[in-house]
């Protein structure tokens, strides 16, 4: 079995995080995930993936499907209840679910469609307790950030996708986690309404510092957002590159889309994903 | 289930000028002996018999009224256990599994044959006539409840449980307001199957009720009187329905 590459390179990231004392916000060793284990068709999800985030830290997982992306996300959640080796903390604590400290979002914008944007972005707050004034004046703030200022009382059905996602951004900053983990947020939109989101969610994360995993399958994605781009081979799941993204900030994710460092990048973690998907066929 | 009931304002006098010929002609042709008056009544006789039943002998309101309120309490008492049947049910799967086949046994039964059975246990009046239209309208709602709430998206409950919401906040701000578009089409059906099951027990054999007196005109070949009555329950189904759709536009808001 081959070591994961990302391995070596991940160590010298978290000795420079215990230099400066603070411990990483989310840490993995040496996990290994089956699904189904202990029957005939156990299958190896993920294989030894081992990775740490410093606090504040906009990390992406990208690769094929099914390479146990959205495995690792579940796991970090608490929502999966598989068996899994190795060790994972977030924060410090094993994960749980319902942790507070975790902000999740997915592809789709689950919104509830019988609640307004002003009430959707509050609903998270709303389930975990806070007061009604708190959360409304949270949510409408909120909703102003992502330009949505003059859509708090519209319903789900009388929004654009992109103003729905936006809506879903909202509801997820909103609850002021440190931890943000992302699903593909932005998989379902078309290619113009994802770069302004992706801009908008860069200056969110700018004004709110938030520690990201952000898992998609688009590499420009994934570059144009990311301090850090972590390439997973096909399942079952290794880490075949860590490579950290030095561009700039603060980005501007429609400039770089003509930046010749930026398709340097995109050539370069190309190469990787490539070769991790044909290390398995 | 049904489409709304609409019609359009530049259609109306088109509708009235179709209604006014095809009255006038079955006038005519009845006056004529064309259409024969003994089998299917004339329009002149219809308007007599509903003017004397509701406004001169006023003697149709006493028997609307009883067919309506066996409607509304077989409507209200049906509705309400058979959403708290499905409640239950999607809290107990077990249960659901185990009741399931006697419970589609009697759905498959045409209720309309419980009608001798329930005249012998509830009597000749209003109690038999809401225990034939409970058992239409039960089943109805409780399908109606049981699918709504397991149509929830799955998305929301992840996200719901992610964010940590306790099972009872997932039921009450997740499942129940998605199941309830769904329940409400139930309750609409629910309505005009009551309608259905009160006004069917009631020709059968009853004391009061438009079924009653509808039946008893059959027997007395009082042709103007049965098409009377039956326009009086296409325009009482059609009422409940109109309302039920003013209802859900209010509620459901956000659809």
């Amino acid at each position: 079995m081959s070591r994961p590459v990302g391995l070596a390179q991940t160590a010298p990231a978290h000795e420079h995080i215990a230099a400066v004392n603070l411990p990483p916000t989310i840490a993995i060793r040496d996990l290994t995930m089956r699904f189904g284990a202990g029957t005939a068709d156990a299958v190896l999800a993920v294989d030894n993936v081992s990775l740490s985030l410093a606090p504040g830290e906009f990390v992406s997982l990208v690769g094929p499907s099914g390479c146990g992306k959205t495995t690792i996300l579940n796991l970090l959640t608490g929502l999966l209840k598989e068996e899994a080796d190795g060790d994972v903390r977030v924060l410090g604590r094993p994960p749980r679910e319902g942790n507070p400290d975790i902000a999740y979002m997915l592809a789709r914008d689950s919104l509830l469609p019988w609640r307004t944007a002003l009430d959707n972005a509050a609903f998270g707050m709303e389930v975990r307790g806070l007061p009604r004034r708190e959360r409304e004046s949270r949510a409408r703030d909120l909703l102003q950030q992502v330009g949505l200022g003059d859509f708090a009382d519209k319903f789900p059905k009388a929004l654009s996708h992109g103003m729905r996602q936006r809506c879903a951004l909202a509801r997820t900053f909103a609850l002021d986690s440190p931890v943000l983990l992302m699903d593909e947020p932005f998989g379902a939109l078309d290619a113009q309404t994802k770069l302004t989101l992706e801009d908008l969610l860069m200056q969110l994360w700018s004004a709110h510092r938030k520690t990201v995993v952000f898992v998609t399958h688009d590499l420009a994605e994934a570059i144009a957002l990311s301090d850090r781009v972590i390439v997973m081979s096909a399942r079952p799941g290794r880490i075949v590159a860590d490579v950290a993204i030095d561009l700039p900030r603060p980005r501007d994710v429609r400039k770089l889309q003509t930046d010749h460092r930026f398709h340097d990048l995109y050539a370069k973690l190309w190469r990787l994903l490539e070769q991790g998907a044909a290390a398995h066929e | 289930m049904s489409k709304p009931f609409r019609i359009t304002r530049a259609r109306v006098p088109g509708h009235v000028v179709f209604i006014v010929a095809l009255v006038a002609l079955w006038e005519f042709l009845g006056a004529r002996g064309v259409i024969d008056p003994t089998f299917a009544g004339r329009p002149s006789g219809i308007a007599s018999y509903l003017w004397r039943g509701f406004i001169t002998d006023r003697n149709l309101w006493n028997d609307l009224s009883y067919t309506l309120a066996a409607a509304a309490i077989a409507f209200v008492g049906g509705s309400l256990t058979a959403i708290l049947a499905g409640l239950l049910f999607t809290m107990l799967p077990g249960l659901h599994r185990a009741c399931e086949p006697y419970l589609s046994l009697l759905n498959a039964m045409p209720r309309i044959a419980l009608v001798p059975l329930f005249l012998l246990w509830f009597g000749l009046g209003i109690g038999s006539k809401i225990a034939v239209a409970v058992s239409l309208t039960f089943f109805i709602v409780l399908a109606a409840t049981v699918a709504g709430i397991r149509g929830v998206n799955s998305d929301h409950l992840v996200l719901s449980r992610a964010l940590g919401a306790t099972p009872g906040q997932i039921f009450f701000k997740v499942t129940l307001p998605s199941a309830v578009p769904v329940i409400f089409s139930g309750l609409r059906l629910g309505l005009v199957y009551a309608l259905l099951g009160v006004v069917g027990a009631e020709l059968i054999a009853a004391e009061h009720g438009l079924g009653q007196v509808l039946a008893y005109l059959q027997s007395t070949f009082d042709m103007d009187g049965v098409m009377a009555l039956l326009l009086l329950l296409a325009l009482l189904g059609l009422s409940i329905t109109v309302a039920m759709n003013w209802i859900e536009k209010k509620l459901l808001v956000w659809q």
